[in-house]
């Protein structure tokens, strides 16, 4: 075990070496960069933050394109022939994850500096589908699971008119995982930390739409920009667990919605040349019963906020400074889980706060720092004690800090460490889950390369 | 209520938005410069071809209006247009010469708009 923090000393002091050395080329050729014929970084500040053309990209459906398509059009209407519109080269991407984590103090009985080669493959399907219609599909290999599994996903039909004098941009999603349609990244499923290990301990508390239900859910929505400025979506969503018995019987599954869980979304953002604000608001209602589709239930509620601001600096070469942040306030009324012994209240509340600052270098190299605090209500059945993952005092309170520095030698390619640090972990600093571990335990050192091609 | 809502309403509601996304590819003949120019250029140098849009806006699209466009030639603009220029991609793989030549004349008449 003595040897982990050499060797995790000896690839960050690797890592900041390959930086010192950056090259110069920057070009890179995902499925999108193939479609449009435009480097990554038209659409990205650093993947996946999106810039002000990525974010109209994505509006409009994916399906921008300069390249050629099979196509047959039927323009004199002399037949009842439908019309064609495929994309000749097929949108597949692939990235490959490869890392290393090491906590500050090893978790019982298990390996500390973890190599994962791979840490996990995902396969994009991304890309223009038909006229109007495209997607951002994932699939993911990861090691721990030995499969591929379906990932983030987004599928979505985009059309554009006028309203009220005005341009609206509007379109319908399907999608697995609640926010994952959003624009900005300020919101969960495409906000900091945009890489993360697979091995470290995980805060207890975490609110539904927090990423609880990425990928568990199947849902529907319609969404409408208008005058580039105002933002409007909404999406119903149902369970559908992945692995899980199809008609959803509901066993062996902690969320299973009650009727329709209703997401909502409103945003007002402004483009200027150098300057990108976003404002916005974003919640979730939803019913749900645990381990079964019938019978008592939980009921949860959240609301959030966000904002994100992008600065570009003409007088440092167009680098970018990125603020961004949200809020989350959970209400829930655990009705079920009480019922079951599982909690010793029935109301709850959960906070979420974060937020990040991040400053881009060109293309090439990112820095961010980032704070979180999470605080809610006590509860010590429902935060219970557990080595390492548990509760010592049934207070869910985390809060801590991330840094990162990645490095994208080319477009495609990603260099990152990234460092995590606890001052509050599951409710205590010493002794947080009544087996003796700190909250500093837990920080850990990632380094990720990844290739996305 | 709820019953009525999964087997009537939520099939219905998704069925008639799945037709709407359906027709534009059957009924549609989308051929003309108009289409042509909102489907390849209005990301960028928006419906009135000013560059206001908030993607033109970030990536310093041209004001097609301007003198410093209006005062190339036809063969120039469409070379900008086939080949791309700094931010702009080029359209050749895409666009028929033709489509090329219309949305030329289609932002020569942009300033008279």
């Amino acid at each position: 075990m003595k040897l982990t923090r050499p060797i995790a000393c000896l690839m960050a002091a690797g890592a900041v070496t390959l930086i010192l050395i950056a090259s110069r080329d920057t070009r890179a050729v995902p499925s999108y960069s193939r479609q449009t014929g435009l480097p990554c970084a038209t659409c990205h500040f650093a993947p996946p933050e999106l810039t002000p053309f990525g974010r109209k990209f994505k509006l409009d459906g994916y399906v921008f394109r300069t390249k050629p398509e099979v196509t047959t059009e039927d323009k004199d209407k002399k037949t009842h022939d439908s019309a064609l519109h495929l994309l000749e080269a097929f949108p597949l991407s692939v990235v490959f994850d490869t890392s290393f984590t090491s906590t500050s103090a090893p978790q019982p009985l298990a390996q500390n500096g973890n190599f994962q080669f791979p840490q996990d493959i995902s396969l994009f399907l991304a890309g223009e589908w038909a006229d109007h219609v495209g997607s951002f599909a994932q699939v993911t290999y990861t090691v721990q699971g030995n499969h591929f599994s379906w990932d983030n996903t987004d599928v979505r039909y985009a059309n554009s008119h006028d309203l009220f004098g005005k341009p609206v941009a509007y379109g319908m999603t399907f999608n697995n995982n609640p926010t994952v349609e959003d624009l900005w990244n300020s919101t969960p499923a495409w906000g900091f930390p945009f890489t993360a290990s697979n091995v470290t301990p995980s805060p207890l508390a975490k609110a539904v739409i927090n990423g609880t239900l990425a990928q568990d859910v199947a849902g529907f929505g319609g969404y409408g920009m208008w005058n580039e400025h105002l933002y409007i979506g909404g999406t119903i969503y149902r369970s559908q667990h992945l692995t899980g018995a199809e008609p959803n019987p509901g066993t062996g599954f902690p969320f299973n919605i009650r009727g329709l869980a209703p997401y909502w979304r409103i945003a007002w953002q402004t483009v200027t040349k150098n300057n990108s604000l976003e404002v916005g608001t974003y919640g979730m209602h939803m019913k749900s019963s645990p381990n079964a589709i019938t019978g008592p239930m939980n009921g949860y509620t959240d609301w959030a906020f966000d904002f994100q601001y992008d600065r570009t600096i003409p007088q440092f070469k167009n680098d970018v400074l990125s603020f961004r942040g949200t809020y989350i306030r959970e209400n829930s009324s655990l009705g079920a889980t009480f019922g079951t012994g599982g909690s010793s209240l029935i109301g709850h509340h959960l906070n979420t706060v974060q937020g990040n600052v991040e400053y881009h270098y060109g293309t090439k190299l990112s820095g961010t720092a980032s704070l979180f605090d999470i605080t809610g209500t006590t509860d010590p059945l429902l935060y219970a004690p557990a080595s390492v993952l548990g509760s010592a005092n049934g207070d869910p309170h985390t809060n801590g800090y991330i840094l990162n520095v990645s490095w994208w030698p080319q477009q495609n390619v990603d260099l990152a460490v990234q460092y995590t640090g606890y001052r509050r972990f599951n409710g205590g600093q010493t002794n947080y889950d009544g087996a003796g571990r700190s909250a500093g335990g837990n920080n850990a050192v990632f380094l990720l390369a990844r290739f996305v091609f | 209520m709820p019953r009525i809502l999964f087997h009537l309403v939520l099939p219905a509601a998704i069925s008639v938005c799945l037709v709407a996304v359906a027709l534009p590819t059957s009924i549609h003949a989308q051929s003309d410069v108009a289409k042509v120019y909102k489907k390849n250029c209005v990301l960028c140098h928006a419906a009135d071809g000013s560059g206001n849009s908030s993607s033109g806006k970030a990536l310093g699209a041209k004001d097609l209006a301007s003198s410093e466009v209006q005062k190339k030639t036809d063969e120039e603009l469409a070379e900008v247009i086939a080949k791309g220029k700094v931010k702009m991609p080029a359209f050749s793989a895409k666009l028929k010469p033709e489509d090329i030549t219309q949305l030329v004349a289609y932002i020569r008449a942009i300033p008279k708009k």
